[in-house]
């Protein structure tokens, strides 16, 4: 479900973009579900380090926000993912994925909840359709927010001491929780880094002011604006996964077996078949032990970044591709997701390569780079989890 | 209340093959039907002789004949074929017998010769598609097993052979009128009048379809497809489905009338049971039921299915078009000139297949024709009144008023007026009538749209993805839980192989 943007109607404005406008020395902006989104605002590096060493706000409103309300909400977004979401109590927040019939997975997202009947589901790809589908049958109320919530992502170590200089009291809020601090204004220890951070939830008009208000409150916290190339360093740090790019949602593919399932992605601790019929559930427990392949968290040799490198075993079978590499400027290695066939991603990981084409000054080169498959996050400083969190 | 092997829902002739066919295998089984008789829409009755819905019988298969323990050759299958009489308003009524066409009159009609080869390239068409269209759909899932799959291979290959043997000719043929409407059909070979529109109207029966609607021509291969001859056996069509019902009784089945089952009953993912209405519970590993996909549904829980299967229940197609009326007269049905001895036949009123054509138009937009194709079948009451059992198209379930009873009256006075044009003074035999519309049907027997297919016999929904794609192979959703009504392949008309093929499937043998 891939949107059709007419390009004469451009790229629109979010809520706060006349903030990033000023910000903005590279103008770098890309197409974010039709809005206009910096790539970055300066320099991707200074970005990526306010994120890592200080505090970094990101305009995050063009993600797809959903309202489920309901005395049946709770059964209907059961069926809809693959987790309990029974499990989780009034003020959490989980991470959950959806999967068509066949087990493949639609799009991944947060899972707010609000009140016992009230959620809030954000994502990336558009999911109305789908959403009125699965509501049929059920007493329950599906509403898109997506231009009527806007969401400020304020992550990195000074992000707790901001919030607190700017007078928001979120000290007990621990990781995925979520809190009503102003009457219009939500905010969840959420984040797509890996750090400390926190998402701000508020309506769209209200957006400018909350921006101002973090602004003038994180002047000496080293509060910086940044776009979205930084985060995605962050994201790979941190193991997390990008529809369209280490998965394709199944509903947006056109050609036949492209969609992978939960398993496949090194998700299957969000499958609980535990919990009576979600959807997809049968595919999945027919496929639960026979993946096709798997997403590997890979270490690469040497520093050229490996993304969209074919993968070989033993140098000559080619047997996958990269789907994110990039320099880690924290963890300082070379790290990538990989999308690996079985079995080679079970028997084969100690003899797995990429191959990495570089571009160096008009003439192409090839490395086969050695690739040393991880387990865990490539970084993962306990002050994400810490509650409450420090100051820095 | 008690343990079963098995729980079939619904005693129309689709649950009681089914329940015979477990019983016949040793199954422990209940029955449930929501009504106080047994039959169905095809048992049910407004009072002696007159048939409440259907009032033909064709198309019983010998293979459910043989898998209920009856004998295709005996009573109640072995009736003799009926003429039918194609009526026309100029008097000159068409009689058709055997295959073979004459004036009323007893003159021969012109088109006899290209009529007779008609039907028998239609019954040509009609063998060669019934290995397919008997067995259970092809596709069957991994599961069914290496000797359901061997089986289905030769059925393809048994096609093939049929093919070949047609000749380059033939096939080629075969192959350009399988997907096209009956109305080019018919018209190519045919002038226009009561034989074409009695072709017409026999491929859009019970259909939300008019003669030029593509697949039109695969409908009229189908009802066919065992020769396309029309009985009414003795004692009726009720007595038919009573010996379904005595089928399954002999068999061992348990059957509970009057208990409409309100809910499926399911534990980890499987098929526990049944509760019915008044809260008693049956436990049952297997569960077939007879009612649409959407009620099956609707009784085990939305929660139970995947969201894409909801979608596709919730758009299978399921108009029904077709109303019934049963006339009381005050003397034996006979319109002049349409029969030399007096004897039963079935009458049909569709002049010509563009007046199919049109009676159809008004049912696209929500309304009822105003000139009907009518089927009619006189009734005779020993000791009683004559009765007319009628079937009336196109009377749509969503009619644009709704069905009122000024909408009722109305669509009465349209069927007497046609056949009033058809058979002057029809209108002074008549001293009472039954209407039963759609929406009533629906109410009666829980077919959706009061469709008397459970869902639209079209293209899209035929064979493997019949009711609709994924749910093409009796199993539906939890494990167990099986449809085995007339939504199902190969689907309605008095047949039983829905039933027949659910219950081998849910035995783990499909045939």
């Amino acid at each position: 479900m891939s949107i059709m943007t007419d390009p004469k109607l451009g790229l629109m404005d979010g809520p706060v973009h006349d903030r990033l406008e000023r910000l903005s020395c590279s103008r770098r902006w890309y197409d974010w579900a039709g809005y206009a989104a910096p790539a970055t605002l300066e320099t991707l590096e200074n970005e990526y380090f306010a994120l890592r060493n200080q505090a970094a706000l990101l305009d995050i409103s063009p993600m797809k926000k959903y309202r489920i309300t309901g005395p049946a909400s709770e059964a209907m977004l059961n069926r809809l993912v693959t987790r309990d979401v029974r499990k989780i109590a009034v003020g959490r927040v989980s991470y959950v994925v959806w999967c068509d019939e066949e087990g493949m997975l639609i799009d991944d997202g947060t899972l707010f909840r609000l009140a016992q009947d009230e959620w809030l589901l954000c994502c990336q790809e558009p999911m109305l359709t789908w959403l009125c589908d699965a509501v049929w049958g059920f007493d329950a109320r599906i509403e898109d927010d997506s231009d009527r919530l806007a969401g400020l992502a304020l992550q990195g170590p000074t992000s707790f001491a901001l919030l607190e200089a700017a007078g928001l009291d979120v000290a007990t809020l621990r990781p995925f929780d979520c809190a009503r601090i102003a009457p219009d204004l939500l905010v969840s220890r959420t984040g797509f880094t890996g750090d400390l951070g926190y998402e701000l939830w508020t309506d769209w008009p209200e957006a400018a002011a909350l921006w101002d208000r973090l602004w003038d409150a994180g002047w000496d916290l080293g509060l910086r604006g940044i776009g979205y190339d930084a985060v995605n360093i962050a994201r790979i740090e941190a193991g997390f996964i990008t529809a369209g790019v280490d998965f394709q949602p199944v509903h947006a593919t056109e050609r036949l077996h492209r969609g992978r399932t939960p398993f496949e992605l090194g998700l299957s601790r969000l499958v609980d078949f535990d919990k009576g019929h979600f959807n997809g559930r049968r595919a999945l427990w027919k496929v639960r032990n026979s993946p096709r392949s798997l997403l590997l968290r890979v270490d690469v040799e040497g520093f050229k970044p490996a993304q969209d490198a074919l993968v070989y075993h033993g140098r000559r079978r080619e047997v996958g591709h990269i789907t994110s590499g990039v320099w880690s400027p924290t963890a300082k290695r070379n790290i990538a997701l990989a999308h690996v066939e079985t079995p080679w991603a079970i028997t084969g990981k100690t003899n797995l390569f990429a191959d990495i084409y570089v571009l160096e000054e008009g003439q192409w080169n090839r490395r086969m780079a050695r690739l040393t498959p991880q387990t865990g996050a490539f970084f993962k400083p306990p002050r994400a989890r810490l509650t409450p969190p420090a100051r820095h | 209340m008690s343990n079963f092997d098995a729980i079939v829902i619904g005693g129309g002739i689709n649950g009681l093959v089914a329940a015979t066919v477990l019983a016949r295998r040793g199954k422990s089984v209940c029955l449930f039907e929501q009504n106080d008789t047994l039959g169905g829409m095809a048992g049910l009755s407004d009072g002696p002789g007159t048939p409440a819905l259907a009032h033909l019988v064709y198309n019983i298969s010998p293979k459910v004949a043989l898998e209920i323990g009856s004998d295709i050759d005996a009573w109640p299958f072995s009736a003799p074929a009926l003429p039918t009489v194609a009526l026309a308003e100029s008097g000159r009524h068409v009689i058709v017998r055997d295959g073979r066409a004459t004036f009323a009159d007893g003159t021969p009609h012109p088109d006899a010769d290209a009529f007779q080869a008609l039907n028998e390239r239609i019954a040509r068409y009609g063998d060669i598609l019934r290995a397919i269209a008997e067995a259970p759909p092809p596709g069957m899932p991994k599961h069914a097993g290496y000797g359901a799959a061997l089986r289905a291979v030769r059925r393809l290959g048994r096609m093939g052979m049929g093919l070949r043997a047609m000749g380059k000719a033939e096939t080629r043929r075969f192959m350009q009128v399988l997907l096209s409407n009956v109305y080019d059909f018919a018209l190519d070979d045919l002038d226009e009048g009561p034989l074409a529109g009695l072709l017409a109207a026999d491929a859009v029966r019970g259909a939300a379809a008019g003669p030029r609607s593509p697949g039109t021509v695969f409908n009229l291969i189908y009802r066919m497809g065992h020769g396309g001859h029309v009985r009414v056996p003795e004692g009726g069509v009720g007595a038919v489905l009573t010996h379904f019902a005595t089928a399954a009784r002999d068999a061992g089945c348990r059957m509970q009338t009057a208990r409409a089952v309100a809910r499926i009953l399911t534990t980890d993912d499987c098929v526990t049971g049944v509760e019915i209405a008044d809260g008693e519970i049956a436990h049952a590993p297997l569960v077939l039921a007879s009612p649409g996909a959407g009620t099956t549904l609707s009784l085990t829980g939305t929660d139970h299915f995947d969201i894409e299967t909801a979608r596709r229940v919730r758009k299978i197609r399921a108009r029904g078009t077709a109303a019934k009326i049963n006339f009381e007269l005050s003397r034996p049905f006979a319109p002049e000139n349409a029969l030399g001895p007096p004897g039963p036949a079935r009458y049909v009123v569709a002049p010509s297949a563009a007046y199919v054509e049109r009676a159809f138009n008004p049912s696209k937009y929500g309304a009822m024709s105003e000139n009907p194709v009518i089927e009619a079948v006189p009734q005779s009451v020993s000791g009683g009144r004559d009765w007319l059992s009628c079937i009336v198209q196109y009377a749509p379930s969503d009619l644009a008023q709704g069905w009122t009873d000024a909408a009722r009256a109305r669509l009465l006075r349209h069927t007497t007026d046609t056949l009033t044009a058809v058979v002057p003074g029809f209108s002074e035999q008549v001293t009472g009538s039954q209407i039963t519309t759609p929406d009533q049907i629906e109410a009666r027997t829980g077919a959706p749209g009061g469709h008397w297919h459970q869902a639209e016999m079209s293209l899209d929904q035929v064979l493997s993805v019949r009711p609709a794609n994924m749910i093409g192979h009796y199993a539906f959703g939890p494990k167990g839980l099986f449809l085995c009504g007339a939504s199902t392949h190969p689907g309605g008309d008095i047949m039983g192989l829905s039933g027949c093929n659910a219950a081998l499937c849910a035995l783990g043998d499909p045939a």
